[in-house]
């Protein structure tokens, strides 16, 4: 069952439209991300949803609940629509307390005192801040800020649960543990959540679903290993992963495949929609799939290495081919010289 | 959005009594302007007759040219001087800057009135410094009652207006134009003139502007150096009217209000304008936030001795004045300060009990009416804070109205209002008379302050408390205002400094009741009464400095 619907969204900024047609669904239980490009609109559509902007076209439900309707003329405020929102600044009003900040959203809701208390006991628990309730936000670390923020949200377990960049904030060490923590957090208490972000392992890593949106407009939506498996266009397929990029004229289709050639070069792969022969394409391969073959059968191309670059858990190697560089990983270093790239043709998309 | 009525109720509420409060004296002006007789005369008609008298009356075409003459000659005065101080400030490694700023600000926290008289002490015909120069050295090469000695004095004490905003501009300015024209070899003075300046010009532009509005609402400083000449300006040709056809000419006063306004306004709305363009500007050019002081080397002597210079010419010479005279019998040539010293005027004082109520409806207006006050603009401020509507861009026009409008005028016109209305006629006697006129006359100048504290709360924390369930009212009283008490604290006490300041607004609400310091300087003046004008001014300036000590003691910041 949908705990939040968004159809067909239009908003604008003066004359700036930044939501083009935005229509997203957010099952129980699920957590969703949305990502794109800084700029995209993303944290828009987020303060769209909880009332903190006022689109121009299209309607939002929270459960059953109409909460935003153009045609009907329908706008809850953002206080009546009983959502829980993390700010990307996290927002922690520094003249509370912990306590305080997280208990504000009960006492609105005039839950008895005693009764308070023990919820915001039980979430400060839950989160990891069980002995903090008396300190002020200034006395927390950036990853105890961000679960206070998480806790204020919680409290009064709102149906759906928004946050805004949430990681973004924490430096690089902290951002991997948190975001176990929080996908961790969230399945066990069976919340439905819509994650903003805009680094694609984070959305992979924490959602069930991915929103990718770009330009004001959703440009495909799926499981994450759809997302990165199956892109449907180039902006998908180079947002999700390092890729390796070849620009090329498609030179004959069979078979459901593609030759694409370029200036002394020659592929098959396949091709992702309409195509055929003389139309100019981008060849797109993610880097890990590109492999160091040992002569020339299949489709490989002989390239010579321009650097290697030692990466910790690998290595990676640089090929020229004409002005564009091609990388492919590999286990060990190589000697300079001339090599065999296998690039398996239904990895190999054509767009 | 579809507000409730809880919500909407106060707002509508709020904004009708400012509407009120801000318009109702001005429209009584313009129609007292309108008529050929005092408003209370049964026999009075609508008609221009006002207007004819005084443009035929050829002392009020002198005044206005005065008045032109001294804003135009202060503005070219006092904006330079602002902007050289303001870079030497700002941008210099000068010593001493910690201790000098407040001083650079006294003369906007002392009352003209007193800073005038001082003036008239300290280096008039028989003053300190005037006889003191004339032992030393025989002479006493300057006069202080002509258009151009008021109009050097007006410029000087107006510095710390153009100080405040050159400082803020240069604040946002990157260090880095001015250190490419250090390498390229200019001067210290040469970077000022050549690259900072110009860079600021737009807060430059505003405050000129400002300055020259200013000039138009001068009132104690022409009234107690041109007067012995008989130099008219503006507002002192209004207050010398009183009674120029032997009856109250309410109708004539009204008409040069109207003038007055009329220049005025268009200054103020061009003000507004110039501001909006400046902090473009500022957004502009405020990237590069890395600042080094420019190291001023042996030109550290020019900058200090021209500080110093200004500092000594504009506050020490008018305070020590007063607070010499303050303490003697009497004073002129041959007198010796030994033989003269006295407490008596200050046992004058405390036996007048006129005095002693000016003084404590002094106390009494700044501390609990500026509470109320703040609590006034800060209910304004939350009227029109993150509301984006057509009745808030009305409110931010409208508080800027009583900004055209001098003290003198705003003053006459409550006058008029609490004559006008017999409903409010009882209250004509009380100090909430004054109270209100004091409030409206800095309603813009207070609502910078609170806006400027509201400014800072970031808005998510508000929406955070919204989508957390707290409808709007909720949100100001369990988010904002918390956040903004300290800004409040400090809007009080400068508000507390304003309003001791304040005198020409009160000039004629004086009553029985109602007596401050500020107006009563000015009719005591007028009845010549030196020793008490001396002593009055004294205990002024103590009730400023202790505001002052206060704000300093607790970092409140002296300026928006
Ligand atoms: N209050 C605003 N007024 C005008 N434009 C805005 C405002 N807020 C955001 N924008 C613009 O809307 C676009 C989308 O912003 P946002 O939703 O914050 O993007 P994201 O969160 O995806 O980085 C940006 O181009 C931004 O400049
Ligand atoms: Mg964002």
């Amino acid at each position: 069952m949908a705990e939040l619907t968004v159809e067909n969204l239009h908003l604008r900024y003066g004359d700036n439209p930044i939501l083009k047609g935005v229509s997203m669904n957010l099952d129980r239980g699920e957590v969703v991300s949305l990502l794109g490009p800084s700029g995209s609109g993303k944290t828009t559509l987020l303060r769209a949803v909880a009332g903190l902007e006022t689109p121009h076209e299209g309607a939002i439900r929270i459960g059953e609940r109409v909460v935003f309707d153009s045609a009907a003329a329908i706008e809850l405020p953002a206080e009546h629509r009983n959502l829980g929102l993390v700010f990307q600044s996290y927002a922690l009003w520094p003249h509370k307390t912990v306590y305080d900040n997280v208990a504000y959203g009960l006492r609105l809701r005039k839950v008895p005192q005693a009764e308070a208390a023990e919820r915001v006991g039980q979430v400060l628990a839950q989160l990891g801040l069980g002995p903090l309730g008396a300190r002020y936000p200034h006395q927390l670390s950036g990853g105890q800020q961000q679960r206070v923020a998480i806790a204020r949200a919680l409290v009064y377990n709102p149906p759906v649960i928004l946050l805004d960049e949430p990681l973004s904030n924490l430096d690089a060490k902290l951002r991997e543990e948190a975001r176990a923590f929080l996908r961790e957090l969230i399945v066990r208490l069976g919340l439905s959540a819509l994650v903003v972000t805009h680094d694609q392992s984070e959305a992979m890593a924490m959602s069930d679903r991915i929103l990718l949106l770009n330009n004001g407009r959703i440009e495909q939506q799926g499981t994450p290993q759809e997302m990165y498996g199956s892109p449907r266009t180039l902006f998908v397929a180079e947002f999700m992963g390092s890729n390796n990029r070849l620009a090329g004229r498609v030179a004959e289709v069979r078979d459901g495949r593609a030759r694409i050639e370029g200036e002394g070069w020659s592929l098959w792969g396949t091709p992702k929609g309409e195509t055929a022969p003389g139309r100019e394409v981008n060849a797109v391969i993610r880097i890990e799939q590109v492999k160091l073959g040992d002569g020339p059968e299949g489709n490989r191309l002989r390239l010579p290495l321009s650097t290697s670059m030692y990466l910790g858990d690998k290595w990676e190697h640089l090929f020229r081919l004409g002005a564009t560089a091609l990388r492919a990983h590999g286990t060990g270093d190589l000697a300079p010289g001339e090599y065999w790239l296998e690039f398996p043709p239904d990895r190999l998309w054509l767009f | 959005m579809r507000a409730s009525a809880a919500e909407t109720l106060p707002r509508a509420f709020t904004i009708l009594v400012t509407a009120t409060a801000v318009l109702a004296p001005l429209s009584l002006i313009l129609y007292q302007s309108l008529l050929n007789a005092p408003f209370f005369d049964a026999r009075k008609a609508i008609g221009l007759d006002a207007y004819r008298f005084i443009f035929a009356d050829p002392d009020f075409w002198q005044a206005f040219k005065n008045s032109g003459l001294i804003a135009g000659g202060m503005t070219l005065i006092a904006v330079p001087l602002g902007g050289l101080l303001a870079f030497v400030m700002e941008r210099t490694d000068l010593s001493g800057r910690g201790w000098i700023e407040p001083l650079l600000l006294v003369p906007s926290f002392v009352s003209p009135m007193v800073l005038s008289f001082g003036y008239v002490v300290a280096a008039g015909p028989v003053g300190f410094y005037s006889v003191w120069s004339r032992e030393l050295f025989g002479g006493a090469p300057w006069g202080i009652y002509s258009i151009l000695a008021m109009t050097v004095i007006a410029g000087l004490t107006h510095v710390p207006n153009v100080y405040v905003y050159a400082s803020a501009a240069l604040k946002n300015l990157g260090s880095d134009v001015e250190e490419a024209a250090r390498v390229a070899g200019a001067s210290p003075f040469r970077v000022a003139f050549s690259v900072s300046l110009p860079l600021i010009m737009p807060s430059l532009l505003f405050s000129g502007v400002l300055v020259f509005f200013l000039g138009f609402e001068l009132f104690g400083l022409p009234l107690v150096l041109g007067d012995p000449e008989g130099i008219l300006v503006l507002s002192t040709y209004l207050f010398k009217l009183t009674n120029k056809l032997g009856t109250p000419s309410y109708h004539l006063m009204a008409a040069v209000a109207v003038c007055i306004v009329a220049v005025t306004f268009p200054l103020v709305l061009l003000q507004r304008q110039l501001l909006k363009g400046s902090r473009k500007y500022a957004s502009i050019k405020g990237k590069s936030g890395r600042m080094r002081e420019l190291p001023l080397g042996g030109w550290k002597w020019l900058a200090g001795g021209v500080i110093g210079a200004w500092i000594f010419v504009s506050v020490l010479v008018p305070l020590s004045g007063i607070a010499l005279r303050a303490f003697v019998t009497n004073w002129g040539e041959g007198v010796r300060l030994a033989e003269v010293l006295t407490l008596d005027n200050f046992r004058s004082v405390w036996e007048e009990p006129t005095m002693m109520r000016g003084i404590w409806n002094t106390i009494l207006i700044g501390v609990v009416g500026g509470l109320l006050t703040v609590a006034c603009y800060t209910a304004i401020g939350f009227a029109t804070h993150r509301r984006n509507d057509g009745w808030s861009r009305f409110v931010d026009y409208l508080v800027l109205v009583p900004r055209a409008v001098p003290g003198l005028l705003a003053g006459l016109a409550f006058l008029w209002v609490f004559l006008f209305f017999p409903p409010l006629r009882p209250l004509r006697s009380t100090l909430f008379s004054g109270w209100l006129a004091y409030s409206v006359v800095w309603l813009a100048y207070g609502m910078r302050l609170i806006s400027s504290s509201l400014l800072q709360v970031s808005p998510e924390l508000e929406e955070a408390a919204r989508s957390a369930g707290a409808p709007r009212w909720r949100v100001s009283r369990d988010v904002t205002l918390p956040l903004i008490r300290y800004g409040l604290l400090g809007s009080w006490l400068l508000v507390f400094m304003i309003f001791e300041r304040e005198y020409s607004t009160a000039v004629y609400l004086l009553a029985p009741g109602t007596e401050v310091i500020g107006a009563q300087l000015v009719s005591l003046w007028q009845g010549g009464a030196i020793d008490l004008v001396a002593a009055l001014s004294l205990v002024n300036v103590v009730l400023v400095a202790v505001g002052l000590g206060i704000a300093l003691r607790f970092g409140v910041r002296l300026r928006d």
